[in-house]
């Protein structure tokens, strides 16, 4: 009866010496069944299960797949044989892996190679043995404490092993590779070619007595792995983006790659290990959140996820620097990732979707990448030219010469002048009106066609400053304040009836509440069609073009203008609407001075060019008639 | 109860290793004592490609630490000079109390020790706390002699961890019955003391409390 019982007992701990031999190794070498482990919550000692207490190695619950070995294998005399498989993905193996990057260093597809053999075996030489009362009664007690010391030792071995480093690069949550560890559990196996044999070493551990037998643990493990070139198929980027998309200070500006790179974001792509992304194949910060994805084809080029390109043939690099050999280790150890299930699931998720970033890029809608920027983004600010009469000669002239785009339009100011003899426009030029002084069509302004056409050939060597603004037709650029020969021009060209909000004359404040309100109604009007602006770059831009209007001589002083645009608000810093205009006051005689040496100038400028000065003595007679 | 010795192979190591190189030892040895209830804890060194076990208990880490501070102090007082650290595991016997001896008395069953050979002056005081990193030395400038130099010092840690659970593996017979509740067994780890003739004098009184010669493998 005791005798019974205590062959019982060691029944008992065979069994589960083998339970716990097969759940050691395979916690240690299948990354699955590994994270299957990581995901529980640790329990305080207390409250561990019994069936883990066995050996007093507490490993947590078992997966399924454990529970099912241990009952099909519960002829306790027959040999438990654990093979630990190392299995080479190649690109023919199956649909999905024709996704992955092929093998090169395998030519068959899938190539399986047993990296370690573990044989568990209770060797009962005497199976009709009887042993003696005295024997039994402490030999359990004694078989079972030897039995935790070699659990121990074998815990411990199986970290010191050449397997581990693949396992531990395999459970690395951050990479997938091209090979797998999977297992096979049985009571036999194929033996060992005289090649493998000779790549491998055997180590047997001391057997426990366990009478009448004893258990015997030994594993023939590969020494070098070395030739399994474990090549990562995903990486996340690590890199900083430094142009990163949506953020408000990144240059509305900025050029965007071409169309090929943009098929889809940066998601991490099981396939794809990304080099160091170039400039027209930027990586985007909300890639980073991503461990899996979809498989990628192997030349297929993701926008923002560069192509896959192999790793140097060596097994154990991974990675960033600090993890080394086991890739991600100072990672956590314990991943928040599901079962092996739910592993596969996250590969065969679909790409990244906008709606998992806070701020999605434009171009994952396959349009161009510059319009999506725009949709993205406030779009540069372009002041359109307003179609009206008046200005259907600049948009003529816009037609007929495009280097005519470089000057703006007259300001509004001079387009209220309309009403107002004793009004000055605002002073900003075309040059399209300079040309048409040329021709003859423009009164006076000599002195302005050439201060125009000096700030034509500023406004094109700083072309890329004020491309923007100048886009467009009507887009100012530079203002010449003031006085009498806008007023001139105004006759002649017709006011612009929209305001420009980076006129230049309309500095003084002082301006008269009448005028300022016609100003205003025509300033509105302009807004209405223009671009609102709404740039740092922009505005930056008109500031600098306004500096430039600013600290230009004044062409003429005149006293009117101050009552006109005084009560004028002066605004162009994202000013939208506003009739802003930048007036110098100045001596009339400083004025008058100035004016004469503009007239030299133009008339030199016309003499060359062959024109005749027109009106030049009607100009005159108004100038008289204001003083 | 015979006292086996273990004499682990010599180590070659820089200062900044000897934490790193000794914690792996001390709880590998530990690890394989701690026959209680225990649940495994993988810890991965830092200045090598190791992955030893530890049992998970915080108290046990603590105490070793502490002796890794004391021993490291003992290293810096005493440069370029091979040093030992001696890992025993004892039972307490009560005893009839004499005036020659106190009510218990401990008997050494076990005795592991650790042989460093320190090779650079150390230049730095490594942090006490048990979870300091390990500083690097900035002493070595060639970077291949220093991976090659890692790469043997890597590979003389691996051997002595194989030596340890070789030698778990071979002996056990020796070790005590396991008791209820009771984790791991009652250890000490010994440092060599300032002067060589106190360290001498901790070696006769383990032999007198043993009560038996120490056996040297």
């Amino acid at each position: 009866m005791e005798m019974d019982r205590e062959s019982g007992k060691l029944e008992q701990i065979v069994s589960q010496f083998r339970s716990k031999i097969l759940h050691v190794i395979l916690n240690s070498r299948i990354p699955s069944l590994h994270h299957h482990y990581q995901q529980q919550e640790p329990l305080s000692l207390a409250r561990v299960r019994k069936s883990d207490k066995w050996f007093n190695l507490v490993l947590g619950d078992r997966a399924a797949a454990l529970e099912n070995l241990n009952f099909s294998l519960r002829n306790l005399l027959d040999p438990m044989i654990i093979d630990i498989i190392l299995v080479h993905h190649s690109s023919c193996s199956s649909s999905v892996d024709n996704l992955y990057t092929p093998s090169a260093a395998v030519g068959s597809p899938s190539d399986e190679t047993v990296i370690e053999r573990w044989v568990v075996q209770y060797d009962c030489a005497r199976v009709n043995a009887t042993p003696s009362g005295a024997d039994t009664s402490s030999s359990y007690k004694k078989t079972y404490k030897k039995s935790i010391i070699l659990l121990r030792s074998l815990f411990a071995q199986m970290r010191l092993l050449p397997a581990y480093r693949i396992f531990r690069q395999l459970s690395s949550l951050s990479q997938t590779y091209n090979v797998d560890l999977v297992y096979k559990v049985s009571s036999f196996s194929h033996p060992f070619s005289r090649e493998e044999e000779g790549a491998m070493k055997e180590y047997s551990f001391v057997p426990v007595e366990a009478f009448p037998g004893r258990l015997c643990v030994s594993v023939t493990y590969r020494t070098a792995l070395s030739d399994f070139n474990l090549e990562p198929l995903v990486s996340l980027p690590s890199n900083i983006i430094t142009d990163y998309v949506g953020s408000p200070t990144t240059d509305p500006m900025r050029s965007f790659p071409s169309e090929k790179g943009f098929h889809a974001t940066s998601f991490s792509i099981r396939g794809a290990r990304p080099p160091s992304p170039s400039p027209f194949q930027r990586p985007h910060s909300w890639s980073s959140g991503f461990h899996k994805g979809l498989p990628l084809m192997q030349n297929q080029s993701l926008a923002g996820s560069p192509p896959a390109y192999r790793t140097s043939p060596k097994p154990y690099d991974v990675v960033s620097p600090q993890s080394d050999i086991y890739g991600n280790r100072i990672r956590s150890r314990l991943p928040t990732l599901q079962q092996a299930t739910a592993y596969d699931e996250y590969q065969l998720s679909p790409p990244f979707s906008a709606s998992a970033s806070p701020s999605p890029p434009a171009y994952l809608s396959g349009a161009n990448p510059v319009v999506a920027h725009h949709c993205s983004e406030t779009a540069p600010v372009t002041i359109p030219f307003p179609l009206t009469g008046r200005n259907s000669f600049y948009l003529s002239l816009n037609s007929s010469d495009p280097s005519r785009h470089s000057l703006p339009p007259l300001s509004p100011r001079s387009s209220k002048h309309d009403a107002s003899s004793q009004e000055s426009p605002s002073g900003i030029r075309s040059y399209r009106k300079l040309e048409a002084l040329r021709a003859g069509e423009s009164p006076s302004g000599l002195s302005i066609n050439y201060s125009a056409q000096k700030m034509v050939r500023d406004t094109k060597d700083d072309s890329g400053r004020f491309s923007g603004l100048l886009s467009s037709s009507g887009s100012p650029r530079i203002g010449f304040s003031r006085s009498s020969s806008r007023l001139s021009f105004q006759d002649d060209m017709d006011d612009c009836e929209f305001s420009c909000p980076f006129d230049v004359d309309d500095i003084d404040v002082s301006d008269s509440p009448a005028s300022q309100n016609i100003e205003g109604k025509k300033a509105l009007d302009f807004t209405a069609q223009s671009v609102p602006v709404g740039k740092k770059s922009q505005d930056a831009a008109v500031g600098m073009l306004v500096h430039m209007l600013r600290t230009a001589p004044p062409l003429r002083q005149d006293p009117s203008c101050y009552s006109t645009h005084s009560s004028k608000t002066v605004g162009y810093e994202g000013g939208v609407g506003t009739a802003s205009g930048f007036f110098m006051p100045c001596k009339t005689a400083d004025a008058l001075e100035e004016l004469k040496s503009y007239r030299e100038m133009r008339d030199l400028l016309l003499s060359k060019s062959g024109t005749r000065v027109v009106r030049k003595e009607g100009t005159r007679v108004v100038r008289k008639e204001e003083m | 109860m015979n006292c086996e010795v273990c004499q682990l192979k010599e180590l070659e190591v820089e200062h900044f290793e000897i934490r790193e190189v000794l914690r792996c030892i001390l709880h590998t040895i530990v690890f394989h004592r701690a026959l209680g209830l225990i649940r495994p804890k993988d810890v991965d060194l830092e200045l090598f490609e190791i992955t030893y076990v530890q049992c998970g208990d915080v108290e046990l880490e603590k105490k070793i630490d502490e002796r890794i501070d004391h021993f490291i102090s003992w290293v810096e007082k005493h440069p370029n000079k091979k040093s030992q650290i001696c890992l025993s595991f004892y039972e307490v016997k009560s005893k009839q109390p004499s005036w020659f001896t106190n009510k218990t008395e401990r008997l050494y069953w076990e005795q592991w020790y650790v042989n460093l050979n320190v090779t650079q002056h150390p230049k730095h005081h490594s942090s006490k706390s048990h979870h300091a990193k390990v500083v690097v030395d900035p002493g070595e400038s060639a970077t291949e002699d220093r991976s090659s130099r890692r790469a043997m010092v890597e590979a003389s840690l691996r051997e002595v961890l194989f030596q340890i659970i070789k030698f778990v593996n071979e002996k056990k017979d020796h070790v005590p019955p396991i008791s209820d509740g009771v984790i791991y067994f009652p250890y000490e780890i010994t440092i060599p003391s300032s002067s060589d003739s106190a360290f001498g004098m901790d070696m006769i009184k383990r032999m007198l409390h043993s009560g038996h010669p120490t056996m040297l493998s």
